[in-house]
């Protein structure tokens, strides 16, 4: 048991599951003694009140002469013999009984028959008020534990007393008191030992956790707790820890993988800034000075560029982007961007052809929207070779608005696989931050749509992004992408 | 024109002020939102250029305290916060407009110039803009170098007017996106250069003196030197 065992857990459990055990019980038992001592008067009550109108009516109906003290008396003695006797452990008698019958007209004339002296009975009832036929407790000098006294008085007869000590039952009583408190300070005592150490136990398991989970640092993430077989409240806490360990590991390795990539495309212009800034600070001329610092405002651009759109990608991977939905005209929007993009297709002599269906309208941010659609126009600026083909199509289907892009490049390059949505997952040669297309996808989730990738069989790729069309389309309230005139 | 600059960064409070300066403002430049309170009851200024996270007050409280005090100024907001929501509500709570940091000098200009004309009395619209040789027709959405017209796409008639509107200023892409198409992004790629070198050669080809510009590092600049 460790020092400090009476501030742990198991101990106070266990003291008051003992303490609440120990009070239940012997309040259960003082009722049932109550209840058992009622009865026991009940008892003896209800044979004083038969014995003594028996005793008084045998005393009123046999003829007063020479006899009758003594016919009374006899049938008392004979009455004292059906007392319901109890014996001690020695064997000696309990109940005691005792029969008066006074003669108010004249004190000498008291019959008694009965224990120990007369008068000490006598002065006792004297001391009393009695209710004809309703058992008393009377104190008698000498005596213990006190007498049920019951008074019977015939019409013109005397009044006669019947008496009976409650020693018996007072015994039975105080035996039973006896062996159920020995009886119950073991119950109490083994109680408290079982309920402490079977709590210990189940405490242990808990400590057990405890120490585990404190020794799991942010560097060692790998460690599970041992989960045992049963589904008890415990092994339950166990098996949830261990799963909160396993996402806070995959969490964790996903930060450290975004912050590494971060760090290494957040280093590079940094470099490249920091060289070209100190060659121009050595040059002798000034006029190298101006290309210089171009440069590096190009670079810090592209810094500030990445370090954007790092955070619009975690916040709309977090659900966390800001969206101001109206009802966009995809068609136009399409179109519009492609005005854009366009001169710049034609530079690297990509052939573009579009088969937009007209009217398919989406409740969309028109903002994300054009992003992402520009995300993936750049791609096919950025990845294909000079002189593709790139198709462009856009249809309303079953609910959902399809655009697909289609190109006959050299597709996606085998390492990006599935984690094309991935942030910072893109091609060995690809000039880019791997962060459009996990943009393009948290866009479209954020709207309720997909976005898919596929290569072809005969080469190219094919991206196609789904979004619900807007159910409730109103031609007033769509917001045309205004195409430039 | 009088500006008030509140920055508590001191180094961007420097630069900004000196960029203020050269384009001919008058400049009180400070780092607290006392000192500019201050500042806003003792001179009279055209307009505010207010950062946000300022030690001792928060800019938007600043803003709604000048508004409180009857002051009308039309206020630039900078901020390190990017997101559309803070946007709207420095928009919502007396901003009249909201530049995030990192910034370039010829954007801030564009505004605070923006700011400074809505908030004099209407200019009244021209229907011609000319540069030199050079005669843009806003209403007859034709444009002529000399005598010849040029054969220009829709968008690069856009081009060439807002590149005109703003002649002998430098203009960002980011800032010919936003008000040719209409956009708030910043592309990758070359998009916008592509149609900068199609206009520039029908524009500038044929020998004619350059107007179109190249500021490396910004952005354009028409102008004729």
């Amino acid at each position: 048991m460790p020092e400090n065992s009476r501030t742990t857990a198991a101990w106070r459990i266990a003291l008051w599951t003992t303490l609440a055990f120990s009070v239940g019980t012997f309040v259960a038992f003082f009722i049932v003694y109550l209840l058992m001592a009622r009865e026991f008067r009940a008892r003896s009550d209800a044979w004083l009140t038969g014995e003594a109108q028996v005793l008084a009516q045998i005393a009123q109906h046999t003829p007063r002469d020479g006899l009758y003290d003594q016919i009374v008396e006899e049938v008392a003695e004979l009455a004292m013999q059906e007392v319901p006797d109890e014996r001690g452990s020695e064997g000696q008698r309990l109940n005691y009984v005792f029969f008066l019958r006074a003669n108010p007209s004249g004190n000498g004339d008291i019959l008694f028959v009965g224990p120990g002296s007369r008068d000490a009975f006598w002065r006792a009832i004297q001391r009393a008020h009695f209710v004809v036929g309703i058992p008393q407790s009377i104190r008698v000098e000498g005596w213990q534990p006190d007498f049920r006294v019951v008074v019977q008085a015939h019409e013109g007869g005397n009044p006669t007393y019947l008496g009976l000590s409650e020693r018996g039952a007072r015994h039975v009583l105080h035996t039973l008191m006896e062996r159920f408190l020995w009886g119950w300070t073991g119950t109490v005592f083994l109680g408290f030992l079982i309920s402490y150490l079977s709590t210990r136990r189940t405490l242990r398991r808990v400590e057990r956790i405890t120490e585990t989970v404190a020794r799991i640092g942010s560097e060692e993430l790998d460690e599970r707790l041992p989960e045992p077989a049963g589904s008890d409240e415990i092994s339950r806490l166990a098996k949830t820890f261990n799963h909160m360990l396993e996402r806070i590991q995959a969490s964790v390795k996903q930060l450290r993988s975004v912050t590494d990539a971060v760090a290494h495309d957040l280093k590079s212009p940094v470099t490249s800034i920091r060289g070209t800034l100190e060659s121009a600070l050595s040059a002798e001329n000034v006029e190298p000075w101006r290309d210089s610092v171009a440069q590096a405002i190009e670079g810090l651009d592209r810094m500030s560029a990445l370090l954007n759109t790092t955070l619009d990608v975690a916040e709309a991977k977090a659900g966390a982007l800001p969206m101001k939905r109206a009802a966009v005209d995809l068609p136009a929007a399409v179109t519009q961007l492609l005005h854009l993009y366009m001169p710049a297709m034609a530079d690297r002599c990509h052939e573009v052809r579009t088969d937009l269906q007209s009217g398919v309208i989406v409740e969309a941010d028109l903002g994300l929207i054009n992003r992402s659609l520009s995300n993936l126009l750049e791609n096919e600026l950025v990845h294909l070779p000079p002189g593709c083909q790139i198709d462009i199509r856009l249809r309303s289907h079953q609910g959902y608005a399809e655009l697909v892009i289609e190109d006959n490049g050299p597709g996606f390059p085998p390492e990006i696989g599935s984690r094309a949505f991935e942030r910072f997952v893109k091609g060995m040669h690809s000039p880019g931050h791997g962060l459009g297309l996990a943009f393009v996808d948290a866009v479209a989730q954020a709207h309720g749509g997909t976005v898919k990738i596929s290569d072809h069989p005969g080469g190219g790729a094919t991206v196609s992004l789904l979004l619900p069309v807007n159910k409730m389309t109103l031609p007033a309230a769509v917001l045309k992408a205004s195409v430039c005139s | 024109m009088r500006l008030l600059l509140v920055e508590d960064d001191l180094s961007i409070q420097r630069f900004v002020e000196r960029a203020l300066l050269e384009a001919g403002y008058r400049v009180d430049a400070t780092a607290d939102a006392k000192s500019a309170e201050a500042l806003a009851l003792e001179r009279v200024h055209d307009a505010f250029i207010v950062d946000l996270g300022l030690p001792d007050m928060d800019g938007l409280d600043l803003i709604a305290r000048c508004r409180a005090q009857g002051n009308a100024a039309p206020v630039l907001i900078l901020s390190a916060r990017r997101s559309v929501d803070e946007r709207v509500k420095g928009l919502e709570q007396g901003g009249d407009d909201y530049l995030t940091k990192p910034f370039a000098l010829a954007e801030l200009l564009a505004r605070i110039r923006n700011l400074l004309r809505r908030s004099s009395a209407s200019q009244k619209e021209p229907s011609r803009l000319e540069v030199a040789d050079l005669q843009v027709d806003l209403i007859g959405r034709e444009a002529k170098r000399g005598d010849r017209v040029l054969q220009l796409t829709p968008q690069e008639f856009s081009l060439l007017e807002y590149l005109c509107r703003n002649v002998g200023r430098v203009v960002t892409r980011t800032m010919i996106l936003d008000h040719v198409w209409h956009m708030q992004f910043d592309p990758a790629t070359n998009v916008v250069d592509v149609h900068i070198y199609r206009l520039r050669s029908k524009v500038d080809g044929d020998g004619c003196k350059p107007l179109i510009h190249t500021i490396r590092g910004v952005g354009y600049l028409l102008k004729y030197a």
